[in-house]
């Protein structure tokens, strides 16, 4: 008899982490979980540390993942964060900012880089003309807003947004190591997302 | 007494021990080697406590219980250890509730010539510390920590010692100039 204990499954325990229903159905996930692909474990491993990571707070760590799912446009993970940084005292306006705050870099992450690829007086001179009140006083705080800007940008791949949001992010008091939680948490969330 | 610890670098002792594996009537006992986790390709969590049927060992132990599926995860065995014999520790798993669903062995050195070897023998009592080792697949020990009889330990911390250990960057995109080129 082989004394030692093995996971039985994974996909369960990989799903009960980030609180999506049992039932749920994903066609890659489930043909990862046939073969019990030892990747499924990785992803588990990742998803599990990244939402128990020491630098920010557990609210802030659900309020990157939420926006990553927001911008990978995944409704279950959307409800299922949602639900859990609700559970960690989140409000409607909190999220309501999450919400625009992911819209509004999806607008600035094409336009900046944009200019950032062209490089022409015209381009660089002209208003943009893209309202961004929301910006000003945020309810999530000003840091906060600029390290999930931030985070949003680095999954759209703008480097004139994310070269902006980090330094912003440091000017208003945040630290290296909350920018390294913030890219780590969005790059694990959407490489779940992807396979969903 | 001086203690001399074995510690990292070094090749974890060989041992075969009783160790008791389930409540299961003729099941229980099972001889656990060295070779175990090795022959297997995994690694090797082996944690140590006193003494059975004390206090603060229990909570510490179901603690680690707990957490199973993630040092399996993790490609890892775990394995509790103390001095008492195998028959000690079937009689406590018997009594006490947090125990009987234990998913890893319980090793009986009834002999303490490991906890001896280890150098984590207490000098008065002859029990062992608690200790704690990651050893990796290959049978060196990669993390030894020591705490006083007293001092319960934190699981997330063994769990992130062994993340660290296993983190190999084995993408390209972490090749830094200079570095020899990354034979996968």
């Amino acid at each position: 008899m082989y004394p030692f204990a093995t996971t039985s499954n994974t996909k369960e325990s990989l799903y009960k982490e980030v609180n999506l229903p049992e039932s749920f159905e994903s066609t890659l996930v489930d043909k990862l979980s046939a073969v019990d692909h030892r990747y499924l474990k990785d992803l588990k491993i990742n998803i599990g540390n990244v939402l128990k990571y020491q630098n920010l707070t557990k609210k802030e760590i659900l309020f990157i993942a939420l926006g990553t799912a927001i911008n990978e446009k995944n409704a279950a993970l959307i409800a299922a964060f949602e639900e859990l940084a609700r559970a960690e005292g989140a409000t409607d306006a909190e999220i309501a900012e999450v919400i625009g705050c992911v819209s509004l870099m999806n607008a600035n992450n094409v336009f900046y880089r944009f200019r950032h690829f062209v490089k022409k007086d015209y381009y660089e001179t002209t208003p943009a003309g893209i309202k961004m009140s929301i910006m000003m006083n945020p309810v999530l705080g000003k840091e906060f807003f600029e390290l999930l800007s931030l985070a949003i940008s680095a999954l759209n791949g703008c480097e004139l947004c994310v070269t902006a949001h980090e330094q912003s992010v440091l000017s208003h008091g945040g630290t290296q190591a909350k920018v390294y939680d913030a890219v780590r948490i969005a790059a694990i969330i959407k490489s779940f997302a992807v396979i969903l | 007494m001086a203690n001399s610890i074995i510690s990292v670098g070094s090749e974890f002792p060989y041992f075969k021990k009783k160790a008791v594996v389930s409540l299961e009537k003729g099941n229980e006992f099972y001889d656990i080697t060295s070779n175990d986790h090795r022959e297997a390709g995994k690694w090797m969590v082996l944690f140590w406590w006193p003494k059975d049927f004390t206090f603060v060992c229990p909570t510490e132990i179901a603690a680690f219980n707990n957490r199973v599926d993630d040092f399996s995860d993790r490609d890892a065995i775990l394995i509790g250890a103390s001095t008492d014999s195998e028959f000690v520790h079937l009689a406590w798993r018997k009594d006490h509730e947090d125990l009987r669903n234990l998913r890893f062995p319980m090793l009986a050195d009834t002999s303490k010539s490991l906890a001896e070897e280890l150098g984590i023998l207490e000098a008065e009592e002859k029990v062992a510390y608690r200790a704690t080792y990651i050893v990796d697949p290959q049978g060196i020990i990669r993390w030894v920590c020591v705490n006083d009889l007293s001092v319960g330990r934190n699981v997330d911390e063994v769990i992130r010692v062994l993340d660290a250990l296993q983190t190999d960057e084995l993408c390209p995109c972490n090749w830094k100039k200079g570095d020899a080129t990354l034979a996968v």
